[in-house]
């Protein structure tokens, strides 16, 4: 479509009004964790660095158990998103394709869950896990992360099984294959890009958990990145090098994730989601 | 058919069960909970029929809570559908760089929010932060103010952080329902001569209506249930001018160790929006239906 020089200069307007609003907050956290204390607190702050240290991040690193956060959170969030797609993924097709007794009052029933605050299932939740000696354990925290992401992969991936042209499927069908066999040869295959997207969302939704996290936890080596960051934030008095340096490094492996499958994440959510 | 239904029960067996006992079965107990007067964790109560209720009911902290709920959710809703549909509309453009921009636009939902809460305390703090700095400079100002200090401004700045993190996932949505749109429609509507505007008017917003409305309905009940960058950013102050519905539970429950009415309070705040979610995708429903 062409524009005329008039809608390009407030589109130009308008994108560079959205990257400096997304990107100049972390620009200013990222360089910060690299100034010198006085640099951080001057009157008149500086966009560019004019010192470079890496006190703050030798501080971090021997004062705390930042690493220790680092793997906690890599294998909770992992583990929750290897289980949210082995139960999703059956659900949903099942939720698409299989005709059974009360297919869409159920369906509709799982996406309610968003409609309660999950403040309220967080009191007898700890009831339950004391009971059951799952307090203080990251897999409660893989099941509860788990039990937050499945309702919106079910929604997305059932969404993404509409999109198969009816025929692939028909003719497999025709075939006589069970649907067990159909939902792994032929549909799997085919919505890839589904479960890419629906696996990043799992893995950020357990990565940025807190809430959960702080009041289920109890010991020091078994907290995951947020609570240990915040755990920081009470311990010392405001020191704004220490935790520029600690949001850099909680930052850093979404980023990294993000630059490796970013791209299928958006792609799948622009070309799956909103059916 | 009889076969069908094995499969589909082996298949949504495992997923229901879980989310039964993660989330149903609590919930139930939420609900069994505000009958009692249970006081904290692991206590015995007894059965009292309404009687939390009516006190709940009767307290003035309730209805402050809930009408500031309701100020937050509208607000964010305004705040995020106005940033996130421009977002929209510049990505569904080509210009240099559209690609990298859809990818990286996520970026402020992908970070841990103890960590958006960290950057933007900082960015807004009087000592050493960019913003009071900034506007002393533009001259909106003449001194740092406390952007957490007064009721008003605290409530306008945790919408703005909230906002900040989730319009530009609800812009991708809200991308997904743009692409969907024929783009013959568009160039049909050029060769008739219909400027940038009208196309707005006349195909892009009836078009993209029904995903904007799912996008709102979805958006409420997110944003009613953020409950850590408030926690985290004010604790439901000052006085108390922050203290939305979630805050009011945490605090009723973990700090004021009365649990059965941190339940009540719960379970009205439940009931509140799942007539929301009720209504609003019903009517939704029916305007599909009309279209």
């Amino acid at each position: 479509m062409r524009r005329g020089v008039g809608w390009n200069i407030v589109l130009g307007g308008v994108v560079l009004f959205f990257v400096l609003i997304i990107t100049l907050p972390f620009w200013w956290v990222m360089s910060g964790s690299f100034k010198l204390p006085q640099e951080i607190i001057a009157r008149v702050p500086t966009m560019i660095p004019q010192s470079f240290t890496l006190q703050h991040y030798v501080k971090l690193l021997s004062s705390s158990d930042y690493p220790t956060y680092m793997i906690n959170s890599l294998v909770v969030a992992s583990v929750s998103t290897l289980i949210t797609l082995a139960l999703s993924v059956p659900a949903a097709y099942a939720f698409f394709r299989l005709r059974f007794p009360g297919r869409e009052a159920l369906y509709r029933m799982i996406l309610l869950a968003y409609a309660f605050p999950s403040i309220v299932v967080l009191i007898p939740l700890f009831g339950m896990f004391a009971k059951l000696g799952l307090v203080d354990t990251r897999t409660a925290l893989v099941v509860i992360n788990v039990s937050f992401a499945l309702p919106f992969a079910i929604w997305m991936l059932r969404s993404f099984f509409g999109s198969v042209p009816m025929e692939i499927e028909e003719a497999a069908v025709m075939d006589g294959a069970p649907p067990l066999v159909i939902l792994r040869r032929v549909m799997i295959p085919l919505i890839a890009p589904g479960i890419a997207s629906v696996g990043i969302f799992a893995f950020i939704m357990s990565w940025t958990e807190y809430v959960f996290a702080s009041v289920l936890i109890l010991s020091d080596a078994k907290r995951t990145v947020p609570v240990g960051f915040s755990g920081i934030i009470g311990q010392y008095q405001i020191d704004w090098g220490l935790l520029l340096a600690g949001a850099s490094l909680a930052t850093l492996p979404v980023i990294l994730l993000f630059a490796l499958i970013g791209r299928w994440f958006v792609s799948g959510l622009t070309e799956g989601a909103v059916k | 058919m009889r076969q069908s239904r094995f499969y589909a029960f082996v298949f949504v067996a495992p997923a229901l069960l879980m989310l039964v006992a993660i989330l149903g079965w609590p919930l139930l107990s939420a609900v069994l909970l505000s009958l009692q007067d249970v006081r904290s964790v692991g206590s015995e109560g007894s059965w009292v029929g309404l009687a939390n209720y009516r006190k709940v009911l009767s307290n003035t902290a309730f209805w402050n809570a809930s009408w500031l709920s309701i100020v937050w959710v509208v607000a964010n809703a305004a705040v995020q559908t106005v940033l996130a549909l421009a977002a929209a509309l510049v990505l569904n453009q080509r210009f240099p760089g559209v690609r990298i921009a859809r990818t990286w636009i996520i970026l402020t939902w992908i970070v841990p929010t103890v960590v958006v809460v960290m950057i933007w305390r900082w960015l807004f703090s009087t000592s050493g932060g960019m913003i009071n700095p900034l506007l002393i400079q533009i001259g909106i100002i003449d001194r740092p103010i406390g952007f957490f200090s007064s009721t008003w401004s605290a409530m306008a700045t945790l919408v703005f952080i909230n906002s900040w993190r989730w319009f530009p996932f609800i812009a991708l949505m809200m991308l997904a329902g743009l692409t969907r749109i024929p783009s013959d429609l568009y160039e049909a509507a050029r060769i008739d001569g219909a400027g940038t505007i009208k196309r707005f008017t006349r195909i892009t917003w009836p078009l993209l209506a029904p995903t904007l409305g799912v996008l709102v309905i979805v958006g409420t009940l997110l944003s009613f249930n953020v409950f850590d960058i408030i926690w985290l950013l004010t604790s439901g102050g000052p006085a108390g001018g922050t203290r939305t519905l979630p805050i009011l539970i945490y605090e009723t429950a973990f700090k004021g160790y009365r649990l059965s009415e941190a339940a009540t309070v719960a379970v009205l705040a439940s009931v509140l929006l799942m007539a929301f979610a009720f209504f609003a995708t019903r009517s939704l429903a029916k305007q599909g239906d009309e279209r």
